[in-house]
């Protein structure tokens, strides 16, 4: 576990700093969802095998179904499902209630003199239903919340940390964009793009490496929520990156036809629509050069789970902590996503999770090594003319 | 870059779309989230208490272990059960409450069958 009472000091400038009770807080809530996860959910594991070892269920042509109705009406399993989402609410409400205490701080912080990048909004941008619909994450307010500040974006960062229990990359939660951009080198080790975009950057932790790798390219970010950019600038200029963000409809921007070397999205695509995801995949080859490369890296497909319980259990994080595109995302068969958009040279398969996108092994494979130990990856060049 | 933000207001707490959780009702979800609210209070709590304990010995003025040791006189025992019995009763008012409703409706009763009225 990366993530202790130390953990104060293994930050990045830009992260709301929690004190001492507020860190034992948030560490509450990590211990709440490793117990949830740990103790809880095997008993509930336990409870499903014995139920799908039935014979009915075994010959049903929709094992899933008989499942769900098996388990609805047991006790533990709704507490069970109860807890499981109130830790993740207890999770934004101990974060919000840290980064409010540090409004001010945190505003001054993002107030940079002379930045490397910048953050362009729309004030008549609309955010897309599937992300006004519910909230994502159940993380109050949602991604498109804006009350002109950066807390919001604050939130988002620690408490994306905090979420993932620190197995992405600790505080800098950047683990995916180093795998997306490891990716990259390892179809196009010698690759020198001039201009690199992130779709759905949320606060930039995937679009800093790209950054951080290509240090002479000019880099790009987009997202629908004002607050996240401009926490997502602040922060990357903190971290020493460039970065342009700004607030744009990945499924459609405004930025002209091939203008881009490098177009990728990390875990975009199961918080979006079945229609939206054509549409990013659309867009992606839009903006790119001739030869340019599409990435899209998301988590590991369904038809990799190892049972019934497995699925079944993701099934319901999607319904209860609000992950709009969950099934359709995890049982697309992106490859044909992208060759049906025009793409060439379409790969599909897991890219081995990369702690730093330069120095780290770079393996793709057919096979998920499992969670957070590799991620799947779409790709695919636009075609030479 | 400088800005002012439109407003200082409080984030949200309550996200938009919660799911009911078929078969629960909505008193037993707001006793649940009323529970972990709690567990993380007492959590928090514990940690602090501990924070204090540590840097008093550390700042030697306690001895290690003094806590643990400790053994109040008379005076101070009685004060620490009323403080035990005191956070008893608040906590389980409602039980009571609740009995004291049921038998003064069954002492109602056995009085109006007796009456015959």
């Amino acid at each position: 576990m990366s993530w202790n009472e130390s953990a104060a000091a293994q930050s990045h400038p830009m992260i709301a700093v929690p004190s001492h009770d507020e860190l034992v807080e948030q560490l509450f809530v990590r211990d709440l969802k490793l117990h949830v996860m740990q103790v809880l959910e095997p008993a509930q594991r336990a409870i499903a095998g014995q139920i799908l070892s039935d014979a009915d269920a075994r010959i049903s042509n929709n094992p899933l179904a008989n499942l769900r109705d098996a388990m609805a009406p047991l006790e533990s399993f709704k507490s069970w499902l109860g807890i499981k989402r109130e830790s993740q609410r207890q999770l934004w409400a101990a974060v919000a209630g840290s980064v409010e205490r540090q409004a001010d701080e945190l505003e001054q912080l993002a107030a940079i003199a002379d930045p490397l990048g910048s953050v362009t909004l729309d004030p008549d941008f609309t955010v897309p239903a599937y992300v006004a619909q519910g909230d994502i994450h159940l993380m109050p307010g949602g991604n498109g919340f804006d009350d002109g500040s950066v807390l919001q974006g604050a939130v988002m960062d620690r408490g994306g940390a905090v979420y993932m229990l620190g197995r992405n990359g600790g505080m800098l939660n950047d683990l995916r964009g180093q795998t997306a951009i490891a990716h990259l080198l390892t179809i196009a080790p010698d690759i020198r793009p001039t201009r690199i975009l992130d779709m759905g950057c949320g606060i930039g932790t995937s679009t800093v490496p790209a950054a951080m790798a290509f240090p002479d390219a000019e880099v790009h970010g987009i997202d629908v929520g004002a607050s996240m950019l401009r926490y997502a600038h602040a922060r990357a200029e903190h971290l020493g990156a460039g970065v342009h963000f700004s607030q744009a409809n990945a499924e459609a921007t405004s930025f002209p036809d091939g203008h881009f070397d490098v177009v990728y999205s990390c875990v975009v695509m199961h918080e979006t629509s079945p229609a939206a995801m054509v549409n990013i995949v659309a867009e992606s080859k839009r903006l790119l050069r001739p030869g340019g490369i599409a990435i899209h890296l998301e988590v590991p497909l369904i038809h990799t789970f190892g049972d019934h319980w497995q699925e079944f259990s993701s099934e319901l994080e999607a319904q209860f902590n609000n992950e709009p595109n969950w099934r359709g995302a995890l049982t697309a068969d992106h490859g044909a996503l992208l060759r049906d958009a025009g793409f060439a040279e379409v790969q599909v398969g897991y890219q081995s999770t990369a702690t730093d996108a330069r120095s780290s092994d770079r393996v793709f494979k057919e096979a998920s090594d499992g969670v957070f130990r590799s991620w799947f990856v779409a790709s695919g060049r636009a075609p030479q003319p | 870059m400088t800005r002012q933000p439109q407003s200082r207001q409080a984030l949200p707490r309550t996200p938009n779309k919660l799911d009911p959780i078929p078969g629960r009702t909505a008193s037993e979800e707001q006793t649940l989230g009323m529970i972990v609210g709690l567990l993380s209070e007492i959590t928090v709590l514990r940690a602090r208490l501990d924070a204090c304990e540590r840097l008093l010995v550390e700042a030697k003025l306690l001895p290690a272990g003094a806590i643990d040791s400790f053994a109040p006189d008379a005076a101070a025992q009685a004060e620490r059960e009323a403080m035990r019995t005191r956070s008893i009763t608040k906590v389980l008012r409602p039980m009571q409450e609740l009995a004291e409703q049921e038998l003064a409706a069954l002492t109602k009763e056995t009085l109006t069958t007796e009456n015959g009225t």
